[in-house]
């Protein structure tokens, strides 16, 4: 395991120096408040219970969307349309809890399919026409923020009334969200099985273990399996698994869809918790974007995405505790500056096994070039020409 | 005819094609430099917002010159204009480090880039105007009218509608770093060796070329670039900067890659991608437009799309046109062939 | 004046864990031909680079015209006149021959180019060598043999005295080469030095006057052409006496295992066919080679082959089964194995581990999974077997990474894995590339071992010596098309070069002269 110690010693000196800088940051913004505020916000995730369940809460959304988008760059993808997958998700199983009345369960498995279904077209896309995902994704991002926009505000029951916001259910003017569950559907939240009376919170809920067993379930699916050998495969080098007669377009489609769905459940799960409602949003969701630090942070290990998810919903909680001194996108900043750093993990990596020096049963071994993240079919040794030695 | 002129409203979305088309085009041509040099900037939308950012930032601290006369209009706003792409190339250089001298992964390292920009810009906002004011008013004097020429002209006529409607210095500044954009990529030693380096780096670096400064230049131009075009990007918006720029960086992007890295063709692409962005935030002027067109060609009124839905399908145009012509154009597609790849010194 | 125009005075660069380069000298004089000799791996490219200022060495000094010099990088190397044609050329595909020719020194006013005054003197020099290009044309259109013209032109506009070829040969036809020979001594005539990287003795031996012999990152002397032979460079390479032959028994041939007829595979670049109704048979013990000049096609055939790419026309049946459409993974089911050309295009997963690898072919089948999921246990078993049998190095075992393996024992787990799948028809395409001279005996040995079980071997080759010694078969390629057939026995390497180059072909012949001849 020293590659994994290596990898989490890797993430931890990145989020040290993103928490340095934020708090450098605060100190240039308000010098009197940074230190009380920044202490408050690393300590508030634990300072209460209901705290706690909140960190909970915000977690198991975020691990959701973490292994999405840390299952696709498994297979050598970018799912940055994971914010897309999660609304889309977020709606369908939304509607399925308020227009058809439907029992949690098949809400979840509703928006684990439309998350899929949003996932598919980037991954089609990219299969058969090779058109990058990343820019395909994000167009989808904003094509199903609008899209969901457009249906909660026009899908109309008999009476004329809309179906999706709380005029339909209670006389209420607000028009901008989704109604509560907790008056349209309480079977569709998802059970809190006394863990809400254990915490004092209404928030928490058995999300986060569903959360931790998919995880699980992926970590499986990837490291013990022959589909997720030939992910990988694929991910690494596609022209080598398509030599090894692995159908790498399919598997590329697969990929995608798979990591929709789990972007979709993360949706799903967030909303069905019955303590938020969907609003209507002019910009796009952030925890598809989150989902993105929360994969680099775990450097896509599917286990290891539940420990990060905890690290960023743990310090978002903090972060609003700095309000109304500083904006709560300090927090945002703190994350961005984390995966800054991450991008460049892989030489992280180098310093510190050359100050560990774990590597000893290697001295035999040529040189191993640096390799970027993705390996496509562009040259990335040496060995073929260079450093004849 | 509601009283509606054909012509305003022909001259209307022409001028605000081009108005949005700027912006595009910028930034686009941005994605081009640091592309051809072969670094993928995806930080592009994030260059925007600190462009527009900063950019704003500086009307609002020259607003009280200019209203006191002390300082001319356009002057300010090139003063602006220039210092949000000078920030543009401030923020890019976070992109080039971590990208050239680092090796990181360029997709990532934009990732990043693009959380950090709109999270800075909310806190900037914060602090320069204080608890939760998130929008940075635009200046009134920020567009050129027929008044800076000394014209008079009737509003609403076809001519003021047409120049004056939507009129700002970036636009003639568009034009010109277009020009030179053209000119120094394929008529100088530059453009040349910048060309080279995304297309074969070992090939430039075998004679000499330094790869590394060639590919800093082709970021921080996107930079520069990038930023001015994120500041055109909230002048034709229009309703101030909210610490967004609404995608419009991967727009650009898109309109990089279906203009095939050429100048020229990404020029027609993002006209192209204005008229359809003009389609849809001008849903309303277009349902009058549709009415015109009723009048003047007797479509049935069931071809107009409702109101309610319009106004939610119509903002989704640009992004489903840039999907479909993504895939159509795919095959012609070429990317400059060593972009996204680190360039390591000791692999020939 | 000194009597040499560049020396490299004792050496040494070091790599982490390796000395590639170890206290080496290497004197070049003024107008000679002097060849650099050695294995793959032997060092030679990393000198070259020492040289050119890419790497700089922990040792030695260089000295041009007697005086130490320090080159720090390429411009430098070009200050002093040094100028060099890559083994892979370094031309950027999308620009003009022109444009290639002055990337890097472009004649210009204030930045702008001044491409009309570069125009004039490319066409000069290529006038005055007999270099024709066409300076308008783009490199991606244009011959190999062209772009080898454009950059040496590259180095005349350069001014440059000091002309490095590596290995300028490997893409030539022997028709070519001589053309190339005879270019060089046109320019030691006009007082030009060149330095001739090679691992060829017959290249060497025709135009070298002097030649440097490294072996393993060491200096083993440096010889006159004039007083030695062959033999005696070859033992200084390798350190021991080389066989030029190969070991073969009596063939027994057996039934047709492979039926290719009227193949044809478009071409991905242009609009011509890259692959031209081809047609051929392969039948068990024998081994069929596929020879010509790189770029003819057949690497393009061989993906039809083995279903990595679709045909447009044509059939292919394998023991009986009709394989024109079918599935890279029922190929593989029928019987067939592939040795990939790039092994790290195709061959290898280079994130992977050498395990991972080795079960790259099998992994699905019922020894290595059950219900899904892969029985580690089983793969290490397999891994350790494969490693122990074909003596497979690497710093972890089954667990190294693939990419931190050196590549001759890359190319050893990809033959090993291809072989022990037992397979009916064995595809090798180069698969002696960049491996050294031992490693190459090997896979000569394990390809002769399939015939002489029976089974059928195409082989697909670019080096002559290997096309001469190891097949019962010889066919050669030429832009897309089987332009002979012949057996190694009976032909020369001359007349091989002949239809290689395309002035000469078996059937078009046939057809003129009424099927006189056969």
């Amino acid at each position: 395991m020293k590659k994994g110690l290596i990898s989490v010693l890797s993430s931890v000196i990145s989020i040290l120096i993103g928490l340095l800088f934020g708090l450098i940051l605060l100190i240039i913004v308000n010098p009197a408040q940074a230190f009380p505020k920044f202490g408050e916000m690393l300590t508030a995730g634990f300072s209460s219970a209901p705290k706690f369940a909140k960190v909970l809460y915000q977690a198991a959304p975020l691990i959701m969307t973490g292994l999405a988008v840390a299952f696709a760059f498994k297979t050598g993808l970018f799912n940055i349309g994971a914010s897309g997958q999660y609304t889309v998700g977020a709606f369908c199983a939304l509607a399925c809890a308020i227009i058809f009345q439907m029992p949690w369960w098949i809400c979840l498995i509703a928006s684990a399919i439309a998350g899929a279904f949003w996932g598919f077209f980037p991954g089609l896309f990219k299969s058969l026409f090779n058109v990058n995902e990343v820019i395909t994704s994000i167009m989808f991002n904003w094509i199903g923020m609008m899209a969901v926009n457009l249906l909660c505000m026009n899908l109309l029951n008999k009476d004329g009334k809309n179906v999706m916001l709380p005029p339909a259910w209670v006389s209420s003017p607000i028009k901008d969200r989704t109604a509560a569950l907790s008056y349209a559907n309480p079977k569709a939240m998802i059970p809190k099985m006394g863990l809400d009376k254990l915490l004092n919170s209404n928030f928490m809920n058995i999300s986060i273990f569903i959360a931790i067993v998919i995880a699980v379930i992926m970590w499986v699916i990837l490291n013990r399996t022959t589909f997720g050998y030939e992910l990988k495969a694929c991910g690494f080098n596609k022209n080598a698994s398509i030599y090894a007669g692995i159908n790498a377009k399919r598997n590329i489609v697969l990929s995608m869809v798979i990591s929709g769905a789990l972007a979709g459940l993360g949706g799903g799960i967030y909303y069905l918790a019955g303590t938020a409602e969907y609003t209507i949003q002019k910009l796009l969701l952030p925890m598809g974007f989150n989902g993105i630090s929360v994969a680099l942070l775990a450097t896509s290990n599917p286990v290891g995405t539940i420990f990060s998810a905890l690290f960023i919903s743990y310090i978002q909680v903090g972060g609003e505790s700095l309000q109304p001194v500083f904006a709560k996108e300090m927090i945002d900043i703190i994350i961005a500056v984390i995966i800054y750093l991450s991008a460049f993990a892989l030489l992280t990596k180098t310093i510190i096994s050359r100050y560990i020096r774990l590597d000893k049963s290697n001295v035999n071994a040529e040189p191993a070039p640096a390799a970027p993240l993705k390996t496509d079919d562009k040259p990335t040794s040496k060995e073929s020409e260079g450093a004849k030695a | 005819m509601n009283g509606l002129n054909v012509w305003t409203v022909v001259a209307d979305i022409i001028s605000s094609t081009i108005v949005f088309a700027v912006p595009l085009l910028l930034v686009a041509m941005g994605g081009m430099f640091s592309e051809r040099s072969g670094i993928i900037n995806i930080a592009l939308e994030g260059i925007m917002i600190i462009g527009a950012l900063m950019g704003c930032l500086m009307m609002r601290w020259l607003d009280p010159l200019v209203v006191n006369g002390q300082l001319g209009s356009q002057l300010a706003m090139l003063i602006a204009t220039l210092f949000a792409g000078v920030c543009g190339i401030a923020f890019s250089v976070l992109l080039a480090f971590a990208s050239i001298n680092l090796k990181a992964d360029q997709t990532i390292g934009g990732t990043a880039l693009n959380m950090l920009a709109p999270a800075l810009a909310i806190v900037l906002t914060w602090v320069v105007q204080g608890q939760g004011q998130t929008t940075i008013l635009i200046p009134t004097w920020s567009r050129i009218t027929e008044a800076n020429f000394g014209l008079t002209l009737e509003k609403g006529s076809f001519i003021q509608a047409l120049f004056f409607k939507n009129f700002y210095l970036t636009t003639i500044l568009t034009i010109i770093l277009f020009a030179a954009a053209v000119i120094l990529m394929y008529k100088t030693r530059f453009g040349l060796r910048l060309r080279s380096c995304g297309e074969h780096p070992q090939a430039a670096a075998s004679v000499g070329i330094n790869v590394f400064k060639m590919r800093y230049a082709g970021v921080l131009i996107s930079g520069f670039l990038g930023g001015i075009g994120g500041l055109a990007f909230t002048l034709a918006a229009g309703s101030g900067f909210q610490s967004s720029v609404a995608g419009y960086g991967f727009l650009a992007l898109a309109v990089m890659i279906f203009g095939n890295w050429k100048p020229w063709s990404i020029l027609g692409a993002s006209l192209f991608f204005a008229l359809f962005k003009v389609v849809g935030a001008y849903a309303t002027t277009l349902q009058k437009l549709g009415t015109v067109f009723n009048a003047l060609f007797g479509w049935p009124d069931k071809i107009g799309i409702k109101e309610g839905i319009s106004s939610y399908l119509w903002p989704m145009l640009p992004y489903i046109i840039t999907m479909i012509l993504l895939v159509l154009t795919s095959k012609k597609s070429r990317a400059p062939k060593a972009e996204g790849i680190p360039y390591d010194k000791g692999m020939r | 004046m000194s009597e040499y125009v560049i020396e490299m005075l004792n050496i040494t660069k070091e790599f982490p864990g390796i000395k590639a380069n170890d206290n080496i000298t290497l004197q070049l004089k003024h107008g000679e031909v002097h060849a650099l000799l050695g294995e793959n791996g032997a060092g030679k490219s990393t000198l070259m680079s020492v040289l050119f200022g890419l790497y700089q060495p922990e040792a030695g000094v260089i000295k041009k015209d007697g005086v130490e010099v320090k080159i720090n990088n390429p411009n430098d190397a070009n200050a002093l006149h040094i100028g060099m044609v890559h083994q892979h050329f370094k031309l950027v595909e999308i620009f003009t021959v022109l444009d290639n020719i002055i990337l890097g020194a472009e004649p210009n006013k204030m930045g702008f180019l001044k491409k009309a005054e570069a125009r004039k003197k490319v066409l000069e020099l290529s006038e005055k060598y007999g270099l024709q290009v066409d300076p308008d044309a783009k490199i991606e259109d244009i011959s190999v043999g062209m772009q080898q013209r454009v950059e040496i032109l590259k180095m005349l506009y350069r001014d440059n005295d000091i002309l490095i070829f590596d290995e300028p040969t490997a893409v030539l036809t022997p028709q070519e080469i001589d053309e190339l020979m005879e270019i060089m001594r046109n320019f030691t005539r006009e007082g030009k030095s060149i330095l001739f990287i090679t691992h060829k003795l017959n290249e060497i031996m025709a135009v070298a006057d002097r030649c440097t012999v490294l072996r393993k990152g060491k200096y083993m002397g440096t010889v006159d052409i004039k007083n030695t032979t062959k033999e005696e460079l070859s033992r200084m390479m390798v350190g021991r006496d080389v066989k030029f032959e190969v070991d073969k028994a009596p063939q027994k041939l057996g039934d047709v295992v492979l039926d290719v007829q009227n193949v044809t595979v478009p071409s991905k670049l242009h609009s011509n066919n890259a692959v031209k109704d081809v047609s051929f048979q392969v039948r068990a013990g024998e081994i069929v080679c596929l020879a010509g000049i790189e770029g003819n096609g057949q690497t393009q055939f061989v993906y039809a082959l083995t279903g990595l790419d679709k045909m447009s026309h044509g059939k292919i049946t394998m023991l009986g089964h009709d394989i024109t459409k079918a599935k890279i993974r029922e190929r593989s089911k029928l019987g067939m194995s592939h040795i990939p050309e790039d092994r790290h295009k195709h061959g290898l997963v280079l994130d992977f581990t050498l395990e991972q690898n080795l079960v790259l072919q099998r992994y699905w089948q019922p020894q290595f999974q059950k219900a899904g999921f892969i029985k580690n246990a089983e793969v290490r078993k397999y891994a350790e077997r494969l490693i122990k049998e074909n003596d497979i190095r690497s710093g972890q075992g089954p667990i190294t990474v693939a990419r931190s393996m050196s590549g001759g024992n890359q190319q050893k787990a990809i033959v090993a894995r291809e072989i022990d799948k037992n397979p009916e028809l064995l595809v090798a395409v180069q698969p002696t590339r960049g491996l050294d001279v031992g490693a190459i005996e090997g896979v000569h040995k394990q390809l002769v071992a399939q015939r002489d079980a029976g089974k059928a071997v195409l082989l697909v080759s670019l080096e002559l010596e290997e096309v001469m010694s190891v097949p019962d078969r010889i066919l050669v390629m030429y832009e897309g098309e089987i332009v002979g057939e012949f057996n190694p026995k009976e032909t020369t390497v001359q007349e091989l070069g002949l239809y290689m180059a395309g002035a000469k072909n078996m059937y078009r012949d046939v057809e003129k002269k009424g099927g006189a001849e056969a």
